[in-house]
């Protein structure tokens, strides 16, 4: 990476992120105002060297390494808006271990490569349609995580009500009917992006690479089985009416799957591209 | 301090006999204007539910209005024999009675440990008191101080921690299952006196509807006409829960009256994807708890509830321990501060008198050596003096700051304003 750059490394972020959710698990037991501004103050540091980071070193959102830091920052705006505007319920014990578990993935993925891509790919116009299918991409991946933290407090919710525990002890959390209605509204709203991202993508392949190699890649096979899931679960959610849990467990599901695909390596920048007409530079989204 | 509380409370006597001792709007203004005017009481009367207590003040060189005094006038007032009210009333005096007073306040000494509503009946007896200008400087001093406590222990401590009500108990679960209630339909089973308690709960969530049914038609109307709601025929039970949000059920049956084999056929099949939740306070229990499962039904039964609210009550005695530590040390800091009060004026006296007179001393022995010495001298002097006087003070106000700690400060206190003539300055 560029030596000129400020010294804002994976650490700085992480390390806060890590420090305000041992501050938001100490608040779990001891609830201290000073408690509470210690985390935000942890959090919006570490939310802060995040912005920077990104804005400085723009990793490429099309590579694995990017993609995963990039829906990581929107999830810590998403945890530093929960505590915010409702400080009593545990936002931080659910969305910040799935902030650090993506950049910890971010930062195993990037020490296996030898160089990381790093500027944003906007120089010609087959990059700018490959960013784009990068970012409808990146939006259905918020959309699934949002979704997969509604669904983990969904799951914990429900399991308390079916165990009858008393209703104001442990952990603070939403109504199933709020946490219900945030993981539809993510998924719903992730899925056209997904389907923009998948079918801006296949013309993509089609136009600029060989056809056959790519389309079996996991990655195109991962989205396109992400988006056969996403399908599944509004079919589930809007005709058959099935619970709240069983849509709960399959957007978890989702959300594993979507790790895959933000891991698997890109087709346009893995293997030997085969260009058809002019050729799409190497590292293009 | 000349402090007494009399009274009694649900520890001391039964239900029937609290109520013969307890004051209404007029007799409390009578007795409040009594024991000031006929008694030259400082007074402030608080009648509860589960207490009634007289706290009264007097000057500290008369005789405390006591238990004995106390009877008599409640047995006056309330039309009953000393003998019979005697041996209700429990007394506590001047320290002991500011603890008293802080601990009813916190809600330490209350038949439900840390409920909320005894500070707020502390806080209008007072007021009470204080518009009838039965209030005065110790009485002004203290309930103001036990109201500040009562805050900082519900605030510091879990002692007032969740809901000990069985219905504020099934509101709570109803809020763990919905964000919202506009849209929401209650449908109440039954016309039970708990129904109409919960139900009264319910409908400060502001449903879209209320839906009543009952097996009787003309109870069904008359508890729809209360909430406002919308009288539903018995036979519709089955479709009316099919679109319920909120089920309160307390009917009188002996059976229940919906097994899971009917729910299941005729009322689960019928509904979209939400969440039904079924408070079930009848005994016996009125829906079968198979049904439940904690995301299509959540069902909470009468047992569900009482649980909770045991182990609510149970949570808060674990905040006991500190909470008494929070009463006793506030308690012995107003005693510490009003006695200060008592000798701080006189101490300030005694400095007063001794500056003067070593002021004049000073000049008169500083006039006779004019011109003889420095600006130094002249200061070194000056300081020794000082250093005299401070010394001859210290053993006279430490031993009157110790006898205000141990309240027996007022022999000390005229004995210091003769020996030093302080009266008369």
């Amino acid at each position: 990476m560029p030596g000129s750059l400020p010294n804002v490394t994976h650490a700085c972020f992480a390390l806060s992120y890590l420090l305000a959710l041992a501050v938001e698990l100490a608040r779990l037991r001891w609830p201290r105002p000073g408690l509470r501004v210690s985390g935000l103050v942890l959090g919006a540091a570490g939310l802060f060297a995040h912005s920077l980071f990104l804005a400085l070193r723009q990793p490429t959102p099309a590579t694995a390494y990017g993609g995963l830091l990039v829906v990581a920052w929107v999830l810590a705006v998403f945890y530093l808006y929960g505590t915010l505007h409702d400080g009593k319920r545990a936002w931080a014990v659910f969305v910040l271990p799935l902030v650090l578990g993506l950049v910890s993935l971010a930062f195993v993925v990037a020490a296996g490569q030898a160089e990381v891509p790093l500027g944003l790919p906007w120089e010609s116009e087959h990059r700018l349609w490959g960013a784009l299918h990068g970012i409808f991409v990146l939006c259905a991946a918020v959309g699934v995580s949002v979704g997969a933290v509604a669904s983990v407090m969904y799951l914990i919710q429900a399991n308390r009500l079916r165990r009858k525990k008393n209703p104001l002890g442990g952990l603070k959390l939403l109504s199933l009917e709020r946490l219900e209605t945030m993981n539809r509204r993510a998924v719903t709203l992730a899925f056209p992006f997904l389907t923009a991202g998948l079918l801006l993508g296949a013309v993509l392949l089609r136009q600029y690479h060989d056809f056959g190699d790519n389309w079996f890649s996991p990655k195109v096979l991962g989205t396109v089985g992400l988006w056969a899931v996403f399908l599944l679960l509004l079919y589930l959610r809007y005709v058959v009416h099935v619970t709240g849990r069983r849509l709960a467990r399959l957007t978890l599901v989702a959300f594993a799957l979507m790790l895959g695909v933000l891991v698997a390596a890109h087709p346009f920048a893995a293997g030997e591209p085969r260009p058809r007409g002019s050729g799409i530079p190497e590292g293009a989204p | 301090m000349n402090l007494r509380v009399v009274g009694c409370n649900y520890r001391t006597a039964a239900v029937e006999l609290r109520e013969k001792l307890a004051f209404d709007a007029a007799k409390q203004d009578r007795a409040v204007s009594e024991l000031t005017t006929r008694f030259g009481c400082e007074v402030v009367l608080l009648s509860t539910c589960n207490r009634v207590e007289l706290y009264t003040a007097r000057p500290p060189q008369e005789s405390p209005f006591d238990l004995e005094q106390a009877a008599l006038y409640l047995a006056e007032i309330h039309g009953l024999t000393p003998d019979a009210v005697r041996p209700l009333l429990y007394e506590r005096a001047d320290a002991e009675a500011v603890v008293h007073l802080t601990r009813v306040t916190a809600s330490l000494d209350s038949l439900v440990v840390g409920e909320g509503q005894i500070a707020g009946q502390v806080k209008a007896a007072f007021d009470f008191a204080q518009k009838a200008a039965a209030t005065g400087a110790l009485l002004n001093a203290l309930f103001p101080h036990a109201l500040r406590v009562a805050k900082r222990v519900r605030t510091e401590t879990g002692i007032a921690r969740g809901h000990v009500s069985v219905s504020s108990v099934a509101v709570d679960y109803v809020r763990q299952v919905f964000d919202h209630f506009g849209d929401k339909t209650i449908l109440v089973i039954g016309a039970g006196k708990m129904a109409r308690l919960t139900l009264k709960h319910l409908e400060a969530l502001k449903p879209e509807r209320i839906l009543v049914t009952n097996r009787s038609p003309a109870k069904a109307a008359e508890v729809a006409g209360m909430c406002g709601g919308v009288p539903v025929p018995w036979e519709q039970l089955d479709a009316a829960l099919a679109e319920t949000d909120i089920a309160l059920s307390t009917t009188g049956a002996a059976e229940p009256i919906m097994p899971a084999s009917r729910f299941n056929a005729a009322v689960l099949p019928k509904r979209g994807s939400g969440t039904l939740v079924v408070l079930d306070i009848a005994v016996p229990r009125d829906f079968d708890p198979a049904i439940h499962d904690g995301d299509r039904v959540c069902l909470f039964n009468i047992d569900d509830l009482t649980r909770v609210r045991e182990q609510t009550i149970a949570q808060r005695q674990k905040h006991l321990a500190p909470a008494e530590a929070i009463v006793a040390a506030e308690a012995k800091k107003f005693l510490d501060d009003w006695n200060r009060r008592k000798s701080g004026p006189v101490i300030q006296l005694l400095r007063t008198e001794f500056d003067k007179v070593r002021a004049e001393v000073l000049a008169g022995i500083l006039g006779k050596l004019n011109g003889k010495l420095t600006d130094a001298d002249k200061a070194y002097i000056e300081g020794g003096f000082r250093l005299l006087q401070n010394k001859l003070l210290h053993g006279p106000i430490a031993a009157l700051q110790q006898a205000s700690k141990d309240g027996e400060s007022r022999p000390l206190l005229d004995a210091v304003r003769k020996l030093f003539r302080l009266g008369a300055g």
